[in-house]
């Protein structure tokens, strides 16, 4: 995002809105997010998907012993976890970083723009595009197993719950990678981003390490880090849902609770951090 | 820019594009020439051990189980088409002992840790492993049944390979845990009855084979479960024959030199018959006269064994 195209949404807002708080202005920032995203040709990557997901649905019949909607579901909602891990790692670590580099950050804050704004607009942005991947995606892995199944497959209907906990995951990935571009060089947030994701999925080990250590401050330590890390097994879904099985409506809010948590937690920690940071 | 310029440019573009086609056709023509001229593998190093066993595999999949199961369990059933294909001559899916299917094993062990609830690998498991490894297809099943107690066709999966070693005993105890599992089918509790009365008989194996048939969403299992039900039918109508071949024999002396000679008791007992009044096996193929005996045409889609 350059300050040109940044200054003339946020002239709007002001014009329009008057003093109308912060909301306005996140919006604007989030809208331009996703502008640039599309600009960057970060959606290309539905076309590999699409690929991808046609051939499966062509050839996978030959190649698993009639287990092709199983394949499906597990291809379809794998890749789509993987696609959106690397878009919020990927373009997460750099949109505070470019605006730094490019030197527009210094036009949008002689601008009425809060760090937190920024942050947060920037923030909304990228899970805007995630949100229109992880949809296109879906209606490609429903169409995939429509053509597989020969008409309607009720398992069309079990994946979309699984598909909201992968977008769940991909927003706290993104908050995560957000945090650590606030104070981090691009290739350090990504490789510190891409740990978290990994141990994210570990987090149940941790916990067992935790209990099952000698001495007390190795099952501190091990206890803080199954708390601090974002439990991201708890959003993996995907197997069972190519068995048919869909998470319940509970066990879903609490994911999301969990979730709204732990982003609310990360935003908050990369704004005091970014707020540090001299750009004048 | 000027025209010579734009030409040099266009030369250097149409030189790189024949260098990228030119470099491409001699990359694959030198991939094909490697494939060709590579020495084979001996078998045990064509078998080579899995690096990761299930446990391993499954933490280091993080969310990916499900694709990874998906992966072993493609890997299992291509590492035996690929045996089947170099056969000569057509074997049976729960006949495959004379492949060395080392891996077998491991690859349906690692897809059934990768994904517990997975249950077709526990199937091929319990078809294709016993003639490789019993054990091996004793404990993977038991670990599916572990996994998923409300899954009656896994104790059907154990019963079978229970059955196929003759231990009948341990073949009624299966299906009598699996008539207790709410929604297993009715024939479970006659299926344990009959281990214990029948043990090896063909209605048996015909109940068991007509089960697998209609149950199973595998198609080469399905396949190996139809080809099993016609050599059992196979078995009753060659049965009839060498009946008929002996009362012949003792009514006039002799067997007979061609299916001609007893057409007639043949068409009498509506045998289906082909050309040259020779009966038909369940497949559509004749049967071959030897003397006093019958045998499976070679050419039968009838398993001989």
């Amino acid at each position: 995002m350059d300050a040109t195209q940044l200054a003339k949404p946020i002239e709007q807002v002001k014009v329009s809105h008057g003093d109308a708080g912060s909301f306005p202005r996140i919006i604007a920032i989030a809208r331009n997010a996703f502008r640039e995203a599309v600009r960057d040709r970060v959606l290309y990557n539905l076309v590999l998907f699409v690929l991808l997901l046609t051939a499966a649905a062509i050839f996978i019949g030959e190649l698993s012993g009639g287990q092709e909607r199983r394949v499906i579901v597990d291809l379809g909602l794998s890749s789509m976890l993987l696609f959106g891990a690397f878009i919020a790692i990927f373009v997460g670590v750099g949109l505070v970083y470019k605006e730094i580099e490019k030197r527009t950050i210094y036009a949008i804050f002689s601008k009425p723009v809060g760090r937190g704004e920024f942050l947060l607009g920037k923030y909304l942005g990228l899970c805007l595009t995630l949100l229109v991947n992880v949809v296109v995606m879906g209606l490609g892995v429903s169409l995939a197993l429509i053509y597989v199944s020969g008409g309607w497959d009720p398992l069309v209907l079990v994946i979309w719950p699984a598909m909201l906990l992968i977008y769940l995951e991909l927003m706290i990935l993104t908050a995560v990678a957000l945090l650590f571009s606030s104070f981090s060089s691009p290739a350090l947030s990504a490789l510190l981003t891409f740990f978290v994701f990994i141990i994210g999925h570990f987090s149940a080990d941790l916990k067992s390490l935790a209990t099952s250590m000698g001495s007390t401050g190795a099952r501190w330590l091990f206890a803080s880090l199954y708390y601090l890390l974002p439990n991201l097994s708890n959003y993996s879904f995907i197997t069972p849902a190519a068995h048919g099985q869909a998470p319940t409506a509970h066990f879903v809010a609490m994911t999301m609770l969990y979730g709204v948590c732990y982003i609310a937690v990360v935003l908050a920690a990369a704004t005091v951090v970014f707020s540090r940071r001299n750009f004048k | 820019m000027t025209q010579l310029s734009m030409k040099s440019d266009s030369t250097k573009t149409a030189g790189l594009v024949i260098i990228i086609v030119a470099g491409l056709l001699a990359a694959a023509s030198l991939s094909r020439w490697l494939d060709s001229h590579r020495a084979p593998l001996n078998a045990d190093a064509a078998d080579e051990s899995l690096y990761l066993n299930g446990k391993t595999a499954r933490r280091m999949s993080l969310a990916f189980n499900g694709l990874a199961a998906d992966w072993y369990w493609m890997r299992s059933l291509q590492y035996v088409g690929k045996k089947i294909i170099n056969l000569p001559e057509n074997v049976e899916l729960d006949n495959l002992g004379q492949l060395n299917l080392k891996t077998l094993a491991p690859l349906l062990d690692t897809a059934t840790s990768l994904d517990p609830q997975f249950l077709d690998p526990y199937e091929y498991a319990a078809v294709v492993l016993p003639s490789v490894d019993v054990e091996q297809a004793i404990r993977i099943t038991k670990k599916g049944i572990d996994a998923n107690p409300n899954a009656w066709k896994l104790y059907q999966h154990l019963g079978y390979i229970y059955w196929q070693q003759k231990d009948f005993q341990a073949a009624a105890d299966a299906y009598s845990r699996g008539a207790q599992i709410p929604g297993a089918p009715r024939f479970f509790a006659a299926m344990k009855a009959r281990m214990l009365a029948e043990d090896g008989s063909r209605d048996t194996a015909r109940e068991i084979y007509k089960q697998m048939f209609e149950q199973s969403a595998d198609d080469s299992v399905k396949d190996m479960a139809r080809r099993r039900l016609m050599q059992l039918d196979s078995m009753d109508q060659r049965d009839v024959l060498r009946k008929l071949l002996t009362a012949y024999q003792t009514r006039t002396g002799h067997c007979p030199a061609t299916w001609k000679e007893i057409e007639p008791v043949l068409r009498s007992l509506r045998v289906p018959l082909v050309s040259e009044a020779a009966p038909m096996d369940p497949s559509g193929a004749p049967y071959v006269l030897k003397g006093c005996d019958v045998d499976l045409n070679p050419k039968s889609e009838v398993p001989g064994k």
